[in-house]
């Protein structure tokens, strides 16, 4: 992994710019009254917006590769999650655990949290907005092939569709198939096959064609 | 079945088969603020003073009404304090009079503030 060039300096200008509105007051009241009480310290929210910040779909994708390349680390992953992406250096900052779903001919998985917004946020990141949003967690319980249809994936009626509804104790990521054409790919060309709703189970991993297509 | 039967069965977090709009791939940026707020969250649960499953009830206890009119991080910051005050680790009083002081910072310092 190397360092992005365009997010290094600060974009500071614009939070000062506007005033607040009412909840951005509430927040950094109900914030100072808890470091004032001496109940959170005033370095924690900066140090768990690095944090944030650090976990992106690529430690995602890194996994996913993993898997795929070698066998015995996925019969490990499929065991247990968590402690797979640990080997793999990737911490989680939250008492969750993780249950990693295998796609294969026969079963295609989708994660949902039709309750809130739960998801593997330490190998994710924060979801976008249309996971949180009423029309995907109502539906993808329901009528998932339908949902699956309108991110343009079709997946043929032989296919068993599991939904996993996570909670806040369990989250759900989901292992594509490995792409064709992808034999001899080392782990980082796999990996940049590997997005965000593939792991999320909306769309299947990029194919390399795809990838190379101007 | 009566109109209310739905509203026993299903409290508002609870949609999961329920109809619904066809799905639009929306997603932004968090805003600063936003960040902070989802920050505080984790923060509160490491420490054991709110954590997730309450964080959610305190959303669904909010109503439908706010629910439906408040964005996600409204939803959140607001059931944070509400739980903070039945738990007495913050009074109304003191957050009413922290916002007035932060409001009034804010107007102090942003003319002159620079990045």
């Amino acid at each position: 992994m190397h360092e992005s060039n365009e997010h290094g300096h600060p974009h500071a200008e614009i939070s000062h710019t506007e005033r607040p509105g009412y909840y951005e007051i509430m927040e950094t009241a109900v914030r100072e009254l808890l470091v004032e009480k001496q109940l959170i310290g005033a370095g924690e929210i900066r140090r768990q917006i690095e944090v944030l910040d650090s976990r992106t779909p690529a430690l995602g994708a890194k996994i996913v590769a993993r898997a795929w390349l070698d066998p015995d680390f996925k019969a490990r992953l499929l065991e247990n999650g968590r402690a797979g992406c640990e080997e793999l250096g990737i911490s989680f900052y939250d008492d969750t655990g993780l249950i990693v779903l295998e796609n294969t001919e026969k079963v295609h998985n989708l994660i949902v949290c039709t309750l809130c917004s739960c998801y593997p946020r330490p190998v994710l990141g924060l979801p976008p907005d249309w996971y949180k949003l009423k029309p995907y967690r109502s539906r993808a319980v329901s009528e998932p092939r339908a949902v699956l249809a309108e991110f343009g994936t079709i997946i043929p009626d032989d296919v068993e569709i599991r939904v996993s509804d996570s909670t806040s104790m369990v989250r759900y990521l989901v292992l594509p198939r490995r792409p064709e054409g992808t034999e001899g790919f080392t782990e980082e060309q796999l990996a940049a096959l590997v997005t965000r709703d593939a792991m999320i189970g909306v769309i299947p991993a990029n194919s390399p064609a795809a990838e190379n297509a101007p | 079945m009566t109109e209310t039967r739905a509203l026993v069965e299903r409290l508002p977090n609870d949609i999961g088969g329920v109809k619904s709009a066809p799905i639009q791939q929306v997603e932004h940026e968090l805003l600063p603020w936003e960040k902070r707020c989802h920050a505080l969250a984790d923060v509160l649960d490491f420490h054991k003073i709110i954590n997730t499953e309450e964080k959610r009830r305190g959303v669904e206890a909010l109503g439908a009404e706010m629910v439906n009119a408040l964005s996600y991080y409204e939803r959140w910051i607001v059931a944070f304090a509400n739980i903070l005050f039945q738990r007495r680790v913050l009074t109304p009083t003191e957050v009413a009079r922290k916002m007035d002081e932060v409001a009034a910072r804010s107007d102090d310092t942003s003319p002159v503030a620079k990045a």
